[in-house]
Parts: structure tokens; sequence; C-alpha cells
């Protein structure tokens, strides 16, 4: 399995962990990262509201590079990933709008043909790893700890496109959780925003909003909350002493991980290898537990 | 009188229609598909709007059908195939075995105690499991047991043979096989009924995942008298008396969503939705019910009578909203409906004990294969398509071949009744037609 690797602007500026996560288990189990050479931005989905050929032309310059390597496209954020996914369906319906933009593309040298594949995190492990050889790469299982999934809106996001997995019902992140010998629970909710496309017009609801779902996450008692979105992350983890300040609760603690940080520990990594000194929630409870077995 | 009449379906407009022909002299056979007469309001609790028990007025048609000297009824059986014309069909019947002779059996039971093998009871909507020789509710007609092929052990090739050894009058007959036969009749008449949309396709119900979220017609039975609960509202996750209720309506009717449910109204929810509100509010004085609607069509008489008994007398909470989705306490299992009101264009949220889907009436979906048999015409939904809506609302695509009921789209019972009446007429006028106006 050998993938064009985008990770895209925020796991590149401020998101370390998650890449040096990835790119630490994703090889031991059989998936090769290729780097793309001259990627822009993805479009950036809410760009789509001002300027929609902009994003659309942006969006398509990074999955011609990936035709170009005649591979398929993994990005990392799941922001990335429905700009790819939307373009993809957007110039699929519309060829009017593809040729327009091949003739942008042309002057670097680019064509994009609609060949190319978008897969997310969630397909790779769940769908194309699978869940059987996730499991059989543990060596240092996560026990006795019962984690909440927040797989991210834009992965699951409902529309006319192919879903990640069931926008009501997603349960491939729990499959995931549950290789790794953790214990998982639905939970009322589990497909909540976490609020950051809030987070540049109104940063307070963005925390409140994020402060419910952890609120929850605490009530129905988990140990910490699982994603694989670079956004969500930001807010639970990165955010998290700001969120108790809107919430008036200095209590409301909750480790946050990225699956590939919980993967390299089971794998029996070490956690300088997982960039797990950059997540700012409390994790130290969940680490001790799981590095004493 | 000359000529007979085949009725299509047992259920209660198939068995009114048949009714309305012995009385005046006319020969009919009934064709049921179900081992039992009945149909789907032998399963449901109370009429609406009087508040009548179902089966205490189904029951006495069900007696009156099977013992009727005009009336053959033909259970376990199909329509597979029809020759002629009006006047003159020859109507090709299968029937599957019923493997026990009614007429030798004395309803003792001994074989449904002896037998090993246990399958969910459809008519208790899998509330309860049931034996693979059954007798599926107290007042079945015929009231004799019929053996489950599908669920029985000789049958998937064990071997086994427990109730023909255990049966005391040598009732049981495991070696009968599938009987054709042709029945001649003038006229047909379609009453096949309706079945309910499965509402799991719509997963912000959460419908088939959370225990608590039920149909409309699994509430019917959880209500009934004679259901799994002896009519207690206890709800399926743990047996808790259901206190605070949430009915919500077009669940899959009045569809906008492509390949998701239907787009026409299912036409009896609102009514049922306020009978089971007054029903639970009845036998519950202090539980809280919230009933979610787009909007409230009580079209017939004293229906709004009910609805307005059910929210301003009763207290039901009438919210006009369509709840956008079904979370639940994975503890406690309790049930939180978000919903818009659009009375107020609030965003509100109601815990609940149990959610009840009002899910669409859909056409059967044998009513292809039968069409088919018959050489009618169904409509864009599978229902049966009458020839014109105002000249002739009961006649098929073919002559002599008449609807009645939910054949030919959603109805309620008083409907199918009074519909099920008229089409005997035009059956009766066919026969006079064929014997040249001697008849009667």
């Amino acid at each position: 399995m050998k993938y064009a690797f985008y990770p895209g602007c925020t796991v590149q500026t401020e998101q370390f962990g998650y890449e040096a996560s990835v790119r630490e288990v994703l090889p031991r189990i059989g998936v090769e990262l290729v780097d793309m050479e001259g990627t822009s931005c993805c479009g950036f989905p809410a760009f789509s509201s001002v300027y929609p050929s902009a994003w659309y032309y942006l969006s398509a310059r990074n999955m011609a590079i990936a035709e170009g390597l005649r591979l398929d496209l993994f990005p990392l954020c799941n922001g990335c990933h429905m700009s790819f996914a939307e373009t993809k369906h957007h110039l699929e319906v519309n060829p009017r709008t593809r040729d327009s933009i091949n003739k942008d593309l042309k002057k670097e040298g680019l064509t994009y043909t609609g060949s190319v594949r978008i897969v997310h995190i969630l397909e790779i492990l769940h769908d194309i790893v699978g869940v059987d050889t996730i499991g059989a790469s543990v060596i240092r299982p996560i026990k006795g700890l019962k984690f909440a999934t927040h797989p991210g809106c834009h992965a699951i996001r409902g529309g006319e496109l192919k879903h990640t997995d069931d926008p009501e019902n997603p349960q491939k992140l729990d499959d995931l959780m549950r290789a790794l010998g953790s214990d998982v629970m639905d939970y009322p909710e589990k497909t909540d925003c976490c609020g950051s496309s809030l987070a540049i017009a109104s940063g307070k609801t963005t925390l409140l909003i994020a402060g419910e779902k952890l609120q929850s996450v605490r009530k129905f008692g988990f140990d910490g909350l699982v994603t694989v979105c670079p956004f969500c992350f930001k807010v639970f983890d990165n955010r998290q002493r700001a969120i108790q300040a809107a919430m008036g609760d200095r209590s409301l603690e909750v480790p946050v991980f990225y699956y590939t940080q919980l993967l390299g520990l089971a794998m029996g990594l070490g956690p300088e290898k997982l960039g797990l000194d950059l997540n700012l929630s409390p994790i130290d409870f969940v680490l001790e537990k799981v590095l004493e077995g | 009188m000359e000529g007979s009449v085949l009725v299509i379906g047992g259920g209660v407009a198939g068995l009114q229609a048949s009714l309305s022909l012995a009385n005046q002299g006319i020969h009919v056979h009934i064709v049921e598909k179900a081992p039992y007469v009945g149909g789907v309001m032998a399963q449901l609790d109370k009429t609406f709007p009087t508040m009548n028990c179902c089966i205490c007025i189904l029951e006495p048609k069900m007696i009156e059908c099977y013992r009727h000297p005009n009336i053959e009824v033909h259970t376990l059986s199909e329509v597979v195939d029809v020759d002629g014309s009006k006047g003159r069909f020859a109507v090709r019947v299968v029937q599957r075995p019923r493997h026990v002779d009614p007429s030798r059996c004395t309803r003792c039971g001994t074989c449904v105690e002896i037998c090993p093998a246990t399958v969910p009871d459809d008519f208790q909507t899998g509330f309860e499991s049931r034996k693979a020789v059954y007798i599926p509710f107290p007042q079945a007609v015929p009231y004799a047991p019929s053996i489950d092929e599908g669920a029985c052990n000789h049958f998937k090739g064990g071997g086994c043979r427990a109730c023909e050894k255990a049966c005391p009058v040598d009732a049981i007959r495991l070696e009968e096989g599938v009987r054709v036969s042709t029945l001649n009749a003038s006229s047909i008449i379609i009453a096949t009924g309706f079945q309910q949309y499965d509402p799991t396709e719509m997963g912000e119900y959460g419908y088939n995942r959370y225990e608590n979220v039920i149909t409309s017609l699994e509430f019917e039975r959880l209500i009934s008298p004679y259901g799994p609960t002896g009519g207690e509202l206890e709800r399926p996750s743990d047996g808790k008396l259901a206190k605070r209720v949430a009915f919500v309506q077009c669940v899959g009717s009045r569809s906008h969503r492509e390949g998701v449910g239907v787009p026409y109204c299912s036409g009896i929810c609102c009514m049922y939705t306020a009978k089971e509100a007054v029903t639970v509010k009845e036998k519950y004085p202090s539980s809280e019910i919230y009933v979610f609607y787009i909007d409230v069509k009580a079209f017939g008489r004293d229906y709004q009578g009910l609805v307005n008994r059910a929210r301003d007398e009763l207290g039901v909470d009438y919210i006009r909203g369509k709840p956008g989705e079904i979370r639940e306490n994975p503890i406690t299992k309790d049930l939180y409906v978000w919903y818009e009101n659009t009375d107020t264009g609030e965003i509100g949220r109601k815990e609940v004990d149990m959610a009840i889907l009002s899910a669409a009436v859909l056409p059967r979906f044998e009513n292809v294969r039968l069409a088919g048999a018959l050489g009618v015409d169904l409509d864009e939904f599978g229902f049966f398509r009458v020839e014109d809506p105002f000249l002739g609302p009961l006649e098929t695509t073919r002559e002599g071949i008449y609807v009645c009921g939910c054949s030919h789209g959603p109805r309620d019972i008083s409907d199918s009744v009074t519909e099920a009446s008229a089409v005997a007429l035009k059956a009766v006028s066919d026969i006079r037609i064929a014997t040249g106006g001697r008849g009667g």
C-alpha cells in the first residue's frame, strides 16, 4: 500500500504529534507514505463559500500532483479530505469547470483527470489494512481504559458523497479502538461538532460547544477522548484550558489523543516517538496506565 | 344466485366484502396467505375515534366468515394465475400445507408444548417467541395450530417428529404437500392490505439501534392486553414502565429525501397516534406524552374531537416539529429527542423513556407478484392502480377485478370497511350481468 501523503497545513504548522505518530506507525502496518512535491493549500472548506472556483482550483491542483505520481491521495486532515472529496465530486458532475481548471493547470504542466482516489485515514486503517492486522500489531494492549471516540464531522458528513463511515452511527473508530484492547461505548454527543468551524466568527461559542462535549465524556465515565482530525484535536486538547475557563469549570479535564498515538503505544513504541509530549491535555494518568500495562 | 366471487386477503376489508356478498346468497372464496384470517387489524389494540377494542369488533367477523355456509376460507393460499375474463375467471390457487388436520385437532396444545423449535413471534412483532407449531393469538380463526415449515426442525432436515408422536388424536400431517386448485369466480376482489415501513434506514432515529425506539405497530402489541406485557407499557430495554413517551409522526412518509421513505402521506398516523396517546394517558394519567408532528390531519367525523381530547383535556403535549435526531443515554437507555418547535422557533430536547415512530404505510411487497398473476397494473409505489379515482375508484385496470382497503393506498379501518361494502356491490352487478339479470 502506497499513498501520496498530504499532511495539510494544520498538521504541518502545529499538529506535529499527529504527523510524527502517523509516520511512525503506518509503515509498520504496511502503509508506505510518499511525500508530494509542490503542493499548495487544499483550498480550505470554508473558502468554498466566498470563492468556490479558487477552492476547486487549489484542490484540483493537489489532486493533479497525486495523479502525476500515479498514487491515491491520502490527506491527513479531515478538512483537506473534504476539500478533495467534494471537489472530485463537483468536477465529475461539472465537466466544464474541470476543463477550465485544466487550462490553468496546464501552465504548470499539470492535468486533473479525476482518476485519483481520495482515502481517509479511517478507510486506510479500518477498510484497507483491517482491524485484524492492527490487532496483530499490538504488543502492549490499552487495557482497562474506556475511550470516547470522535471521528470528526468532515470525515462522515452526510450528502451525496460516499461517506468514510455511517454519518448517523459511525463505528469504524470504535472498531479500531477495540483492536487495541480499549473499551469503547457510544455516547449521545458522539457525533456532535467540536466547534472549530466557529473559531474565527465566535471563539467563545467554539469553546462552549467543545465544553459540552467534554462534559458528556466526563459524565459517562470515559478515561479519554480519541480523534483522527487535527482540527478537533486542536480544540479539545490544545484549547482545553480555555474551554475550562469558558465553562467556568476548572475540573473539566479530559485526556485527548490521536488514534495513531494510541496505536503507537499499543505497538510498544515510546511516547517520545509519538509526539505525546506535545499533547496539552492531562494525559499522564492514561500514559502511565498504558506503559505499566 | 349463481357464480362465485374470489376475495384475496382475509383482513378486515376482505372479511367485510365477503360477508356483504355471502349474506346476499353469493358464494365467496377467501384466499389468505397466512394460516389465519384477521390481517393487521387483529394486531391492533383499539379503534379510533371510538376507542373500541379491535379484536372485539373483528373476531365476530372472522368467525362469521369461517362458519358462513356461503364462504370458503382458503388459508395458506396464494393466487398464482388467472385465466378468463369478467364473469368467468379461472383462478389458480396454490395452498401450502398446514400440517395439522383441523377436523381432528382438539386444540389440546400438546404439540405446541412439546415442539423444540423456537422462533420470533411475528404476530407479537418479535417481542415474544413462539414454537414452530403454533396458534398466533387466542382468537385465531381457524383455531387450530399450523406448522411453520421455515422454523420446524423436521423440514429443516432434522427429522424431528415430536409433535406427531405426542398428538393424542393423530392430527399432525407432516407428509401433507402443496395443493394446487382452480377456483371459478365471476369477479375478484383484491384486499391485500399494507405493511409498515421499516425505519432502520432513517439512522437519525436509531430504530434497531436503540432498544427503546419502536414502531407504532410494535407499540400496539405492547399496549394490547394479550400482548407480550399483558398491556403494560414496559419498555424493551429493562422492562421499566415508560412514563415519558414521545410519538414521532411522518416517519418515512411525506419524505423529500431521495431513496428514503415514500413521498405520500400515510393518512392514518395522525389519528392512531392521537388514539395511542389517549390510551397511554388514560392508563397512566401521570405520564408525560409528546407528539411531534408536521401538521395534524384529522379529517373524519369526530377525528378532530379525539385530537382535541388528547391535547386539551388529557394534556398531551403536541409539539409542531419533526425531530432531527434521537439519541440514547448508553447507561440508562433513556432517549433524548432533539427538535425544533416550528411554532416558537426554539430548539429543544426532551428526555423520554421511549419513542414511538409512526412509520409509513407501504404497499405489500407481494403486490408485485400478485399483480403479475392477475394481469393488473400497480402504481408507482406498488399499490394497485385504479382505473379512475372518480369514475371507477375501486376498479383495477382489468375488468372484473376490484380493490378495496389499503391494497390501493393508505386507508383507515372505517374507510376500508366502507369500500369493502361498496366493492361487494360491484361484484353483485357482475354476477347479475353474467346470469342475464336472473340473479338475486
